[in-house]
């Protein structure tokens, strides 16, 4: 599975600019979808619709910004959804027992966090796959879940706390702002930094990273714990959004997010990808989403055209990258 | 990264984990779970397995060649509704089977086809039939059950062949088959070499892609043929009925000892697999757990098989 | 490690008492209770009921809930396995009301008496049925919206799941009400799932493309909140209004966010189904079918809806037997 040839001495320069090429080529779609949506909806171009497009965007964002660097190491992360659900419901308890909210997102962080690590620990110490361990991860969360809320709803949290998810700061969503920040954090980790580096070579090459001298096992930690305490902000945006926490929101929360990460370019051999293609991957499955609202697509259409429109786009960027070889 | 270490000619030399973990929940369960060791109760978790078999033996080949094949689940769904659609329309049960293999038949190709030809990585690919095949098993049934089919067709499960139940021969029967294919053909050795060794198939003159098309169409057509069980099952098909299998299916396979990487198979493992994910959530059904520990001791199971095959693997 | 001794005390227990529980004892019965999965709070109120009825009569319930919510095999199997051993009796959701048919037969091939409770199963024998009136529901719930906006306004569905009976027969009675107000027009009817993140994101949506929006009938209380949620954060005011009861739907409310709910009451439900089949067992006279009739909870009568779950107690039986009159 692994390239052997792919040298990790690569220049720089050109493992750079090839991601940036795709990112140009998904922005291009991104945009080219936003026009034939112009079109065919004459509420889709109103300054409410693109800001809602882009708060729905932020919290697929979050969940997947994380699970990019997981995705970087050719591992998978199939335990975010339901990260989500267990840090939201634990945070809310947080809030409601003691009324601060600050003590809350800690919660909410740090539970995402711990959840990442212990999925960090089976792959690396324990030497599981991440597929099978993040997918078994997935089950003891809802596990857990389950028995802690009992079926219960968390809901009503203070509205100065609820402004995180749904109230908007000069004009903008105020989730708005954090996409940006993470947006930011991510590239500039993912690209400019030692650590970042590391991480797209042990995807392109593990054995070659471990010769190189890379501490292999604990960049996976390391990526693990983000994916997760990333899952874990989002658990917070939700709570703040929703104003409520239930066991099941996680559900449908995972698979989306893996579909951002593919459609914006990173691929599942690792070592190739940026977080700015899977924000913009995110904006392309919201902006679909979006318009098949907007256009009252029957809700049984709706799974058809999301799998086609991932399919394309994964082999769009197969037939991209081969013209640049 | 684990050691490329060849499969032991015997596979009885390398007890995995899976077959330990078999044994402990049998014991424990015998001991602690009302009536689990009855006949009945045994004739009952065998039964409810074989749909899981079905898909999982299949699934053995694709994760064998280094492919993952997620749209078995919802390919599953749609060909159990079109076996409930085509029998009620025509009155065989045959003729309803047919058109669900054909049907499944028709996804596995486009699978392949779209892994090996156009070279998407089979997550995607296989994410993306997911997509169109739930797509089209809502389509086809408007969101609604499909009731009021043949007698026929739900017979299949509750009949007897020489008192062994029809799905337990017909899993048994497929075991076999797969066995023998994998083992004892030509075609066979090359499904390995599809996952260790590409390269020797091509100085072997034969084309990967044709044979990485046949392996996710036989995927496709074990669906179909699973459809008709889980149809005869519900005696009505339904348009969510089996979505998600595909991930028990993958579940069992790893936990039965078959590697994502390198091509390691046994069949033999994927059965344990299966029979023992049956068998843990019968006992807890039997001990009336609540749902919750059941749920989580489903990961739990999933991560101690791999975390005992890794160990093994590295004494 | 608690979880396990507790697992263990659990299994012997029921191991003895499963020894001793063999043939027809008037006390300590066992009641299997299914319920369609463990995520939507409306089944926790039925078990809630169910636990309840049966430790004021001194018998005994076990749950089955699918780890997969609402998966159809998996209650199959549960079915199965239930038979097996042989519990006295069963109170049963079926997480599909056509597709469980096969699953009831075996119930009663078994020759274990069974109760159906909240949908109404396609076939199989029951001892009763004990339910809410969907349909009664969602007219009832509606014609108080289109009667409070005087019978004219600008109104948008939010349906839950295709292909559940709960929502058909709501939507029904929801459009049954809109004919009966000609003033009154239908914008647009989107599903949502009976989830609260996509109620929500339908009504911004909604909201983009239509400017005035005055009701907003969702089928259940997950979603009208989620509705909620979506008017305040875009300043936007309409009446909304949901079915089920919850206590966040009270909430809503008395303070005056929410309209209406529909009393769906699961306690209840739960409470009466479980008492029918211990009384059946008993030999004591038992009712056929109990229909809840529709209550629409509002700003007027939502106090005596306001009492903790755990605090509630079931109704007598002389006061369940009338429930259901129409």
């Amino acid at each position: 599975m692994t390239d052997v040839t792919k040298s990790t001495a690569a220049p720089l320069r050109s493992f750079l600019s090839e991601d940036v090429i795709q990112v140009f080529y998904r922005l291009l779609a991104a945009f080219l979808i936003c026009v034939v949506l112009s079109f065919l909806s004459e509420s889709f171009f109103s300054l409410g619709n693109i800001l809602n497009v882009l708060r729905q965007a932020s919290l697929m964002f979050f969940i997947a910004s994380g699970l990019t660097l997981v995705v970087l190491t050719a591992g998978l992360d199939l335990s975010v959804g339901a990260n989500v659900a267990l840090s939201a419901c634990l945070a809310g308890t947080v809030i409601h027992h003691s009324g601060s909210a600050t003590l809350g997102v800690l919660t909410g962080l740090a539970a995402g966090g711990v959840i990442g690590l212990l999925n960090g620990i089976m792959v690396t110490v324990l030497r599981i796959p991440s597929f099978i361990a993040t997918y078994g991860m997935l089950w003891v969360l809802n596990g857990l879940t389950y028995w802690y809320m009992a079926g219960d709803t968390i809901h009503g949290f203070p509205s100065g706390f609820r402004q995180i998810g749904s109230g908007y700061l000069f004009g903008l969503p105020t989730p708005v702002y954090l996409l940006l920040l993470f947006l930011a954090i991510g590239t500039i980790f993912a690209q400019r930094t030692i650590w970042g580096q590391e991480i797209y070579a042990i995807g392109a090459n593990p054995v070659a990273a471990r010769l190189s001298g890379i501490p292999v096992n604990r960049r996976l930690l390391l990526v693990y714990a983000v994916s997760g305490t990333m899952a874990g902000l989002a658990s917070i945006i939700f709570l703040a959004r929703l104003n409520s926490a239930e066991a099941d929101i996680g559900e449908s929360l995972t698979l989306p997010a893996i579909a951002a990460v593919l459609i914006g370019g990173t691929s599942l051999f690792g070592g190739v990808g940026t977080v700015f293609g899977t924000f913009v991957g995110a904006l392309i499955l919201t902006l679909m989403l979006n318009g098949m609202n907007l256009l009252q697509v029957n809700a049984n259409w709706q799974p058809l055209v999301t799998g086609i429109i991932l399919v394309f786009a994964v082999w769009l960027d197969m037939k991209t990258r081969q013209r640049g070889r | 990264m684990r050691e490329a270490a060849a499969l032991p000619a015997n596979p009885l030399q390398r007890i995995p984990g899976v077959a330990i973990m078999l044994g402990v929940l049998v014991v424990v369960f015998g001991a602690i779970a009302p009536g689990f060791l009855s006949t009945a109760n045994i004739s009952n978790v065998l039964v409810q397995s074989t749909i899981l078999m079905m898909l999982a033996l299949p699934m053995t080949l694709i994760i064998m060649t280094e492919g993952l094949d997620l749209s078995m689940g919802a390919v599953l769904t749609l060909t159990s509704l079109i076996v409930a659609i085509v029998s009620l329309a025509t009155g065989s049960m045959l003729i309803g089977l047919a058109a669900a293999v054909l049907v499944g038949l028709a996804f596995g190709i486009a699978n392949g086809w779209l892994v090996a030809v156009v070279g998407i990585p089979p997550f995607v690919a296989t994410l993306g039939t997911l997509g169109v095949a739930q797509g089209l098993s809502l389509i086809v049934s408007d969101g609604q059950s499909v009731v009021g089919i043949p007698h026929s067709v739900r017979d299949i499960y509750s009949a007897t062949l020489f008192t062994v139940p029809v799905p337990i021969v017909m899993a048994l029967v497929s075991y076999l088959a797969f066995h023998a294919l994998l083992y004892h053909t030509r075609f066979g050795t090359y499904i390995f070499a599809l996952g260790g060794n590409r390269e020797a198939l091509k100085y072997a003159g034969r084309s990967p892609t044709r044979l990485l098309i046949i392996v996710y169409a036989i995927g496709g057509a074990m669906a179909g043929v699973a459809g008709l069980l889980m149809t005869a099952r519900m005696n009505s098909g339904h348009p969510t009925a089996g979505l998600g299998l595909e991930f028990d299916a993958i579940a069992a396979v790893a936990v039965g000892g078959t590697s994502f990487e390198r091509g390691n198979g046994w069949l033999l493992g994927t059965l344990l697999g299966v029979v023992t994910v049956g068998v843990l959530r019968n006992g807890l059904n039997l001990m009336a757990l609540p749902s919750s520990i059941q749920v989580a001791s489903i990961g739990v199971l999933v991560i101690l098989a791999l975390f005992l095959d890794g160990l093994r693997s590295r004494l | 490690m608690k979880n396990y001794h507790n697992s263990i005390c659990a299994a012997l227990t029921l191991l003895v008492s499963g020894t001793l529980a063999t043939g027809a004892r008037a006390d300590g019965e066992t009641i299997a209770v299914f319920t369609k999965n463990q995520t939507n709070p409306f089944f926790q109120t039925v078990r809630v009921g169910a636990d309840a009825a049966a430790k004021a009569l001194g018998a005994k319930t076990l749950h089955y809930i699918p780890t997969k919510p609402d998966s159809i095999p998996e209650q199959l199997s549960q079915i199965e396995d239930v038979v097996v051993k042989k519990p006295s009796a069963i109170v049963f959701t079926p997480v599909d009301y056509k597709a469980m048919v096969p699953g009831v037969e075996k119930i009663n091939g078994a020759k274990i008496p069974v109760v159906n409770v909240t949908d109404r199963s396609a076939g199989g024998s029951f001892l009763s049925f004990v339910g809410a009136d969907d349909y009664s529901l969602g007219l009832g719930t509606a014609r108080y919206l289109l009667k409070t906006l005087g019978g004219k306004g600008n109104i948008v569905i939010i349906e839950g799941v295709k292909g559940s009976l709960t929502n058909v027969d709501r939507v029904r009675g929801f459009n049954d009400a809109l004919k009966e107000a000609p003033g009154a027009k239908l914008l647009a009817s989107q599903p949502g799932n009976y989830q609260r993140l996509q109620a929500l994101q339908v009504m911004e949506n909604l909201m983009q493309s239509n400017s005035q929006i005055d009701g907003v009938l969702a089928a259940n209380d997950a979603m009208a909140t989620g509705a909620i949620e979506a008017l305040e954060g875009a300043n936007r005011k309409a009446q909304v209004i949901g079915i089920n009861g919850t206590k966040e739907a009270v909430d809503a409310i008395k303070a005056g966010k929410m309209l209406a709910s529909g009393d769906y009451n699961g306690f209840v439900q739960g409470c009466v189904g479980t008492m029918i089949a211990i009384r059946s067992l008993r030999g004591q006279p038992v009712v056929s079918e109990i229909v809840l009739s529709p209550t629409v909870i509002t700003k007027e009568n939502y106090q005596s809806y306001e009492q903790p779950l755990d605090k509630r107690s079931c109704p007598s039986w002389d006061e369940a037997a009338k429930l259901g009159a129409k």
